[in-house]
């Protein structure tokens, strides 16, 4: 059997998550410029409110996914208002965000587990008799369609949106210099908390997607944060284009090099990859 | 001189706390108690995907001390339980083992239920001269691995050679593995390699770190290697559910094989009958007519309201305790002499059959094959 292809879409459906996470986290990155790694639970947090919308209470998947996306924006936007903002008024370092960040990463976590129980648990209705489509002689199932689709659609509603409107204006001048902005008058604090809910219930879509396709536990936070945040490095951090080349690239390198070692060292490839770029290339792929 | 007494004054508070302290500490960290009830320390894992096995195995723990306690304890002392979270893993499993032998001072620990808690565990219950006795370690490493270490649940080695034997009668040369990288799923591997090799045949192998999500690629790899059949070996049943749907979302359908965490969880072989139908694992079996275990079922869905799950590691820690109680009353509570005494156990009628501690620690007696069939677990015959 020739696994080529099946490689290749192995690759395009992790590297289609990654790109998710990445283009949340790049566009919260750009603009606030601290490492924010509450974005790993926040995502999650999206992913357990359509399990308990969707399994516990049995509302129809077209309800509870978009509220899920809606409750994971909304948790992103009051950390920022409850916590980044009252540090970043009182003009705490990035380092300072960063490990207070991290704080609500274990905290959100913890608070999951103890009202979901730690195991794992699966989004998708049920264990089996999904629809399976053949590409050449690799296989593919409808939520990983989904998934590709939907890595898609973000780019291109992202790139829209910051390109076109007024409001992707003034996240391009937060982003380069906060104070220049104030002064000419735009509300900083105003765009930075849609930033935050954009960005985080781009996190949650993610999460959602991979709950579907393989399942959530409280603890997939951290390892959905650093996938985000290595594709953000390589493809160049702050360039919100550029996570989506790196999470791509990212995808195919992890896919691929289990073909050459075991599976067990899939994180290990890919910090490898993160290594080498901080290295030799530390503006990533494409500079901001 | 005037300014000196506040700093006196201060030196003799201090030796004041000393001496105080150090006579309070002196009283607590007294010798093993002759009265009072009898602590046995339990490691098992309470959170995690391991909290699966953890759970109800306290519940068995409890339901055989309190039948013990009413019937008059050990010499009319009670039976407590000091119980630690080992996380079915080896950090954890140590911390649990440096507490109870150091701070709880207990003679003999029940546990891990987990091989990675116990293996862990042995050279700290070693070192405090403490009996470590596991009703759910099966890693073919503890096997005779210290003189403080006895278990009355067989070792994988039976579990691994039982099934390539299988293997190999089917006519099957290559097996694949897909291995979770933790002692247990390698113990299985271990055995299994080791038996089918002998015999002619050949494994290939992919590991997996714990937690992991995605193992298509890894599956594909396997897949191109054209294996007879696949053995989805992992820690906990959660695992194994993820592999084998991505296996059938890949479109292979390969004879499976399954560790018997699989083919013992009545749940997760009914709620995933499309995935698991017609794979084989080899299960330490439990004798539905024995006395014992008949009353162990009943006195579990009385107490708990729900039926016994792994039942095949419920029979076990069932045994344990009134093992325990047995070596006890016969050499009293101390954690070398119990383990001598372990080894002296012959043809015990317990609820897991007669048990018979041989002079490696291990149980002599062995695993029994098992099929799924339209999402049952099933005695297989040839």
């Amino acid at each position: 059997m020739d696994i080529l292809p099946q490689l290749i879409l192995n690759s395009l459906i992790a590297g289609s998550i990654y790109a998710i996470l990445a283009l949340g986290f790049n566009l919260i990155f750009s603009t606030v410029n601290f490492f924010d790694l509450s974005y790993g639970a926040v995502a999650v947090i999206g992913a357990y409110a359509v399990f308990y919308f969707s399994k516990l209470l049995g509302w129809p998947l077209f309800v509870a996914v978009p509220l899920g996306v809606l409750i994971s924006g909304t948790i992103g936007f009051l950390l920022y208002t409850s916590v980044y903002r009252r540090l970043r008024m009182r003009r705490s370092s990035n380092t300072v965000l960063l490990v207070a960040s991290l704080g609500v990463l274990t905290a959100l976590q913890a608070l999951l587990a103890i009202f979901f129980s730690s195991q794992f648990q699966t989004l998708s209705a049920t264990s089996s008799g999904e629809r399976l489509f053949s590409l050449f002689s690799g296989s593919i199932t409808e939520t990983q369609v989904i998934i590709l689709l939907t890595a898609v659609a973000v780019l291109l509603g992202l790139a829209f949106v910051l390109k076109l409107t007024l409001f992707g204006k003034a996240v391009k001048a937060v982003g380069d210099d906060e104070e220049v902005a104030k002064i000419v008058g735009i509300n900083t604090d105003k765009i930075i908390g849609k930033v935050f809910f954009i960005g985080s219930a781009i996190a949650g879509l993610a999460a959602i997607l991979v709950g579907f396709d393989t399942g959530i536990e409280p603890i997939m936070g951290l390892p959905l944060l650093l996938k985000g945040v290595i594709a953000s490095i390589v493809g160049g951090i702050g360039n919100v284009y550029g996570g989506v080349a790196g999470a791509f690239l990212l995808g195919f390198v992890e896919n691929f090099g289990i073909w050459k070692i075991s599976g067990e060292w899939k994180d290990a490839i890919a910090f490898a990859v993160l290594i080498l770029f901080l290295v030799f290339r530390p503006q990533g792929i494409f500079k901001k | 001189m005037e300014d000196n007494k506040p700093k006196i004054l201060s030196w003799v508070i201090l030796l004041a706390v000393i001496i105080v302290g150090g006579f309070f500490f002196a009283r607590t960290a007294k010798a093993p108690e002759v009265a009072g009830p009898i602590s046995l320390g339990v490691i098992l894992p309470l959170t995690g995907d391991g909290a699966v096995y953890g759970e109800p195995a306290l519940n068995v723990y409890q339901l055989a001390v309190d039948e013990i306690n009413k019937s008059g304890g050990v010499g009319g002392r009670d039976l407590v339980l000091v119980v630690e979270d080992g996380k079915c893993n080896g950090k954890d499993g140590a911390n649990a083992a440096q507490k109870l032998v150091n701070v709880d001072k207990v003679q003999i620990i029940i546990g891990g239920i987990c091989s990675s808690e116990s293996l862990a565990a042995v050279p700290i219950a070693e070192a405090g001269k403490v009996a470590l006795f596991s009703p759910g370690a099966s890693s073919p490493d503890l096997t005779g691995r210290s003189p403080y270490f006895f278990r009355d649940y067989p070792s994988d080695a039976s579990q691994g050679r039982v099934l390539a034997e299988l293997a190999y009668k089917k006519g099957w040369r290559t097996v694949a593995f897909i291995q979770e990288s933790l002692d247990y799923p390698l113990g299985i591997f271990k055995a299994f390699d080791a038996r089918f090799s002998e015999l002619g045949g050949k494994t290939v192998k992919e590991e997996f770190p714990t937690g992991a999500s995605d193992f298509r690629s890894s599956i594909a790899k396997l897949q191109s290697q054209k294996p007879d059949a696949l053995f989805v070996d992992t820690q906990a049943p959660a695992a194994s559910v993820r592999i084998a749907k991505q296996v059938k979302e890949l479109k292979w359908n390969p004879p499976l094989l399954v560790a018997d965490i699989v083919v013992g969880d009545p749940k997760t072989v009914s709620e995933n009958k499309a995935l698991f139908e017609g794979a084989f694992g080899a299960e330490f079996g439990v004798d539905p007519n024995n006395p014992k275990f008949q009353h162990l079922l009943e006195s579990y869905k009385q107490k708990y309201n729900a039926e016994l799950p792994y039942q095949a590691y419920g029979q076990t820690e069932y045994d344990a305790l009134y093992l325990v109680k047995e070596g006890i009353a016969a050499v009293g509570l101390d954690g070398q002499k119990l383990a001598a005494w372990s080894r002296t156990i012959k043809d015990w009628d317990g609820a897991s059959g007669q048990v018979t501690i041989e002079a490696t620690g291990d149980r002599a007696s062995g695993h029994v094959l098992k099929i799924v069939k339209d999402g049952k677990t099933e005695l297989y015959t040839e």
